[in-house]
């Protein structure tokens, strides 16, 4: 079959001004529609880097990427991202922010409305629709950038670790939200995080980063049983692996 | 709250105090420093007078600023926006704002004659500056992931100017505009007192050239309350068209 994300031999260098930096190396992956994937690592291993090269906002410096069977250039419009520092735009409602992906391909005032009220529902944002985001909880402004991000219908969703700055309840509540979100719409997952228990929770499919340069260390297929235990056996056994793999590294630091 | 907001008043009615001890000693002859009571039967028996002329400064002063802020926001839109343009006027706009409006009096009398055109010409120097500088530090300042949500999402550059650069940067331009007022102003004031013959600015010259010195102290106050008022206006419309701003900064104004 073929592939909905297909990465060839992909590369990014940052020019510096007295070196350069070597973001990815020999990057090469490919997964089918619907995945849940969790790019894991320690910061600076280049896994939002390559976010970003999906999302288009970055290019790479070598390889190939394909994205639903083009090669990618530029933002595509088969993707939306969702970032930490949530990116919501401050002087906009709630209303207008989870417009605005939609407002920037042209879709019609009352198709916008009906269909950001529908995410609204989603995200159980309803009743806030006329707050500006300074007036709500951490948890709630990530919400929005969720629903923001699924109202085009992206067949793609990559979140650059969408939870890392929320309290451990918070980030379970959302952590719950976002599976029973992606098993309604069945869209392909890119979650960065360096959460190693946030990995095992969330993903299919783990992808291990180790820095300098950044490049694939493991690739990891989680068979664990949705809902999944974190208290159960198998849960912490695939933990310590992955925490095994991540210190690998640390020698080296 | 509103209490508080009257301690604004005590060093006003600590002069005022001063003011009439002066008088009552005698500093100077009742001629130069006339006591306040007869100040304010100025207010009452020159009462069109003075507002004829206020009418008149005004009306420069909110020509000038108008037509500085429709000149300085694109502008400074577009420079803030587009590094090349920066580049381009980056040095010129540090020479020009270092001039003084007041210095280009001569030249804006012998080429625009006496009457409105100088004074509106030199007011919109004034306030061309601040507002230009302020907005292109407005854009400027624009947090980097809105950006990107933007080019994500795919938006046009239309629309990301008029929804995103040009509300990130209102409170800067706000800022600009209180500059720019405060410092058209003080233009106004010079240029009525050499190149117009109405405004607050040639009132007071001549009524020094009268032995007027009531009608002076009168004109100075006016000048100063209108001042406060202009200043205290932009402050309310600031708070509401940035109300989304709440909260966001902690430092008060």
């Amino acid at each position: 079959m073929s592939h909905f994300l297909e990465f060839i031999d992909v590369g990014k260098i940052y020019p510096g001004k007295t070196e350069q930096v070597e973001a990815l190396r020999g990057i090469n992956f490919s997964c089918g529609a619907g995945d849940f994937i969790c790019l894991l690592g320690r910061s600076g291993c280049g896994k939002s880097t390559l976010l970003q090269l999906v999302a288009g906002l970055e290019k790479s410096s070598s390889g190939q990427m394909i994205v639903a069977g083009r090669e990618l250039d530029g933002p595509s419009p088969d993707a939306a991202i969702v970032f930490q520092d949530h990116g919501l735009f401050p002087w906009m409602t709630v209303q207008k922010n989870v417009e605005f992906n939609m407002k920037a391909r042209g879709t019609p005032a009352a198709e916008r409305r009906e269909r950001a009220k529908q995410f609204i529902d989603m995200t159980s944002l309803t009743g806030f629709e006329e707050r500006y985001p300074h007036e709500l909880s951490g948890g709630m402004r990530q919400r929005v950038g969720i629903a923001r991000a699924l109202t085009t219908g992206p067949k793609a969703l990559l979140m650059d670790e969408p939870f890392g700055a929320l309290d451990a309840q918070t980030r379970a509540k959302l952590q719950d939200e976002l599976l029973r979100i992606w098993e309604q719409q069945r869209t392909t997952v890119l979650f960065v995080t360096h959460s190693i228990d946030e990995a095992v929770l969330l993903a299919d499919r783990i992808l291990v980063f180790s820095p300098r340069p950044g490049r694939i260390a493991a690739d990891i297929k989680v068979d664990l049983p949705r809902p999944r235990e974190t208290e159960s056996p198998a849960f912490a056994d695939l933990a310590r692996e992955l925490r095994v793999l991540i210190d690998a590294d640390r020698a080296v630091d | 709250m509103q209490l508080r907001r009257a301690l604004g008043l005590l060093p006003l009615a600590l002069l005022l105090i001063a003011w009439q001890v002066a008088v009552e000693l005698e500093v100077y002859p009742p001629v130069l420093l006339p006591p306040p009571v007869k100040v304010l039967m100025v207010f009452v028996d020159d009462w069109s007078t003075v507002m004829a002329n206020a009418a008149a400064s005004i009306s420069r002063v909110v020509t000038g600023i108008t037509l500085s802020f429709l000149v300085a926001v694109p502008l400074g839109l577009m420079i803030g926006r587009y590094k090349l343009l920066d580049t381009m006027t980056d040095w010129s706009i540090q020479i020009f704002r270092s001039i003084p409006p007041i210095a280009l009096i001569p030249l804006a009398i012998l080429f625009l004659g006496i009457g409105d055109k100088p004074a509106i010409a030199l007011i919109f120097l004034a306030g061309l500056w601040p507002l230009l500088i302020n907005t292109i530090f407005g854009v400027r300042n624009i947090e980097r992931t809105l950006i990107k949500v933007a080019r994500a999402a795919r938006a046009s550059e239309m629309l990301v100017m008029r929804d995103i650069v040009l509300p990130a940067s209102l409170p800067s331009i706000f800022t600009g505009l209180r500059l720019a007022v405060g410092g058209g102003w003080l233009t106004v004031v010079t240029a009525e007192m050499i190149a117009v013959k109405s405004g607050l600015g040639y009132m007071i010259l001549n009524a020094q050239l009268t032995f007027r010195s009531d009608l002076i102290f009168a004109g100075i106050i006016v000048i100063g309350a209108i001042g406060l008022m202009a200043d205290q206006a932009i402050r309310v419309v600031r708070g509401y068209v940035c109300r989304w701003q709440e909260g966001l900064n902690s430092v008060p104004e």
